[in-house]
């Protein structure tokens, strides 16, 4: 009794940012990209999603940012019940996260700051605080200097902290990271993984999915592996590698 | 939405003219054709509902009247009833003050008077006998005028005093000249009312063609601009995706193009009028001087309406161009812009 009590007590302290309750998903072409996936994960852990390709590692980012609809199941995220949302409230869903894409995905034709700045006024922020809130995220990441130049003017691993302080700006309580090293260098990606998780240290939930063994190795965070859409490991110490 | 989103959105779309400024400068350059067409369609119209106006005021009625002349000349005069009857005596010509309605110039007037009360009248003139006679004479060849002179010398002025009438609408013409000629004191009516027809035929062709060609041309412009944004959407592609997954409203993406769509409408709306104005005077200026003929719409008198038409379609191109296009855009989900 007092080990339920315990174990309760320990699940209402640790809330779940994300929640995967029998989920199960089918594109329409028949391919089953994830099979009766559970898994909950908690508010301000560092998650790393490993797996091979066809693992299901996309699917599962996608049906949490909601660019993909569950067939079976119920996911919940950030408190949004993805399983019922409307089509128009998910904008809302989107802003109580940041992405960091494995391609950057900076507009070629605006400078860092603007390209910092764009998440911010997509929430309708105002001019004093875009410049304050960006100038903020620019220095978190090392880039405060960089601020005027433009995307080609820049090296992978900067164009990818760009991204970083894109998703930092609005302070969500969700990052997720899709294969965020998969186009630096190594000494980069370590740079890249440290500064997300001091950003985690601060109490925001990282989701990153990799491929590097190395990564998941040295930083130790939990780790879900999936494989054929199923979740064959999940490991809070981070040694799966 | 906040101000703070409009006034960003504003300037992006402002912004976005300028950063694709190459596709906005070919969707400028035929907007602008083709509001120079449809410019051109309706001065054209114009000019021609004018000539029609102007043809339609010469095409006047003459309604002749029941006076002395008509008594001593016309086939239908009443028979000569003889003195036999009325103590009235018949003068040199054997014509009585009974045998016609109109004796006098005044009496003449009060039935012009008549005639103008009708709804369709716009315009009523006596003409006298003498008035007539001049005029026939002076359209007549040199030398035919002999013979009315002749008549004239025999037997006195052989027209009698007619009601010169300008109507107002053509597409009643049959109908107000068989009001005139119920009037008392009303002989017969002199008309061309095959001319009547042609022109309201003309004038119905022209509004018709008007109509169809104006929008042929507000069609093909909203096919250009929406053409012009799904160009302007697939380069920015990358952008839209990034948009929505930092948590844009479908608005937020749409606004931009929305500006940008109204933007280029109009300024290929001012380019129009300003090119139109400068095609419609070297035009009308070689007619006046090839033809003579001043008959011409002043651009003037068109300009506002013109203005106001293109900025009609070039805003309402705009706007309906980049909200039918972007609507399909806006479902896509991140990796499926990769595809699009």
């Amino acid at each position: 009794m007092e080990q339920f009590l315990n174990q309760n007590i320990a699940f209402k302290e640790e809330k779940p940012i994300i929640e995967f309750r029998g989920v199960s998903k089918t594109y329409p072409g028949g391919t089953h990209a994830l099979d009766d996936v559970n898994i909950k994960i908690n508010n301000g852990e560092f998650v790393f999603i490993v797996g091979s390709s066809g693992a299901g590692k996309s699917t599962f980012m996608k049906l949490i940012m909601r660019e993909e609809k569950t067939n079976i199941g119920k996911i919940t995220v950030n408190g949004f019940d993805l399983t019922s949302m409307k089509r128009k409230q998910v904008p809302m869903l989107r802003r109580t996260m940041g992405i960091v894409f494995q391609d950057f995905r900076l507009i070629p034709t605006m400078n860092v700051f603007d390209n910092v700045a764009f998440a911010m006024h997509v929430v309708g922020a105002s001019g004093k605080d875009v410049r304050r809130e960006v100038t903020k995220a620019l220095s978190k990441v090392g880039l405060g200097h960089k601020a005027r130049s433009m995307p080609n003017q820049l090296s992978g691993g900067e164009q990818q902290r760009v991204g970083l302080a894109r998703a930092l700006v609005n302070s969500p309580d969700l990052i997720i990271a899709d294969e965020p090293t998969g186009n630096v260098d190594p000494n980069m990606s370590y740079e890249i993984v440290s500064l997300l998780t001091e950003i985690n240290k601060k109490g925001t939930t990282i989701l990153m999915v990799t491929h590097d063994h190395n990564l998941v190795r040295d930083f130790h965070h939990r780790v879900i592996m999936l494989d054929g859409g199923k979740i064959v490991a999940d490991n809070a110490g981070g040694d799966l590698a | 939405m906040k101000l703070a989103s409009i006034k960003y959105l504003t300037g992006e779309g402002f912004k976005s003219v300028w950063a694709n400024r190459l596709m906005s400068l070919a969707s400028t350059g035929v907007l602008v054709a083709c509001m120079v067409i449809i410019g051109l369609a309706i001065l054209i119209a114009e000019n021609v509902n004018m000539a029609v106006g102007n043809l339609e005021k010469q095409n006047v009625v003459m309604a002749y009247m029941k006076d002395y002349t008509w008594a001593l000349y016309d086939e239908d005069r009443p028979e000569n009833t003889s003195s036999e009857e009325t103590t009235e005596q018949a003068d040199k010509n054997g014509i009585k003050e009974s045998d016609y309605i109109i004796h006098n110039e005044k009496e003449a007037k009060a039935l012009c008077d008549e005639i103008a009360k009708l709804p369709n009248v716009a315009e009523v003139t006596y003409v006298s006998g003498e008035e007539g006679l001049e005029s026939t004479k002076n359209i007549l060849p040199d030398g035919q005028e002999e013979y009315f002179t002749f008549l004239e010398e025999e037997y006195g002025n052989p027209l009698s005093g007619a009601a010169k009438v300008t109507m107002t609408d053509m597409a009643l013409f049959n109908e107000t000249v068989e009001q005139i000629k119920k009037i008392e004191g009303v002989s017969s009516i002199q008309s061309q009312g095959d001319l009547a027809d042609t022109l309201n035929a003309l004038k119905k062709g022209i509004g018709v063609a008007g109509i169809f060609i104006i929008s042929i041309l507000v069609i093909i412009s909203l096919v250009i601009v929406s053409n012009t944004i799904r160009v302007t959407m697939y380069n920015r592609k990358l952008e839209i995706s990034i948009m929505k997954a930092v948590g844009a409203t479908d608005a937020f993406v749409r606004i931009p193009f929305v500006v940008e769509g109204m933007l280029i409408g109009i300024i290929s709306a001012l380019i129009s009028e300003g090119l139109l104005y400068f095609c419609y005077r070297v035009a009308t200026e070689t007619i006046i001087s090839t033809l003579g003929t001043t008959d011409i719409v002043k651009y003037s008198e068109m300009a506002l309406p013109l203005l106001l038409v293109f900025l009609a379609i070039g805003i309402l191109a705009g706007v309906i161009g980049s909200v039918i296009m972007i609507g399909k855009y806006l479902k896509k989900e991140g990796s499926e812009f990769a595809a699009i």
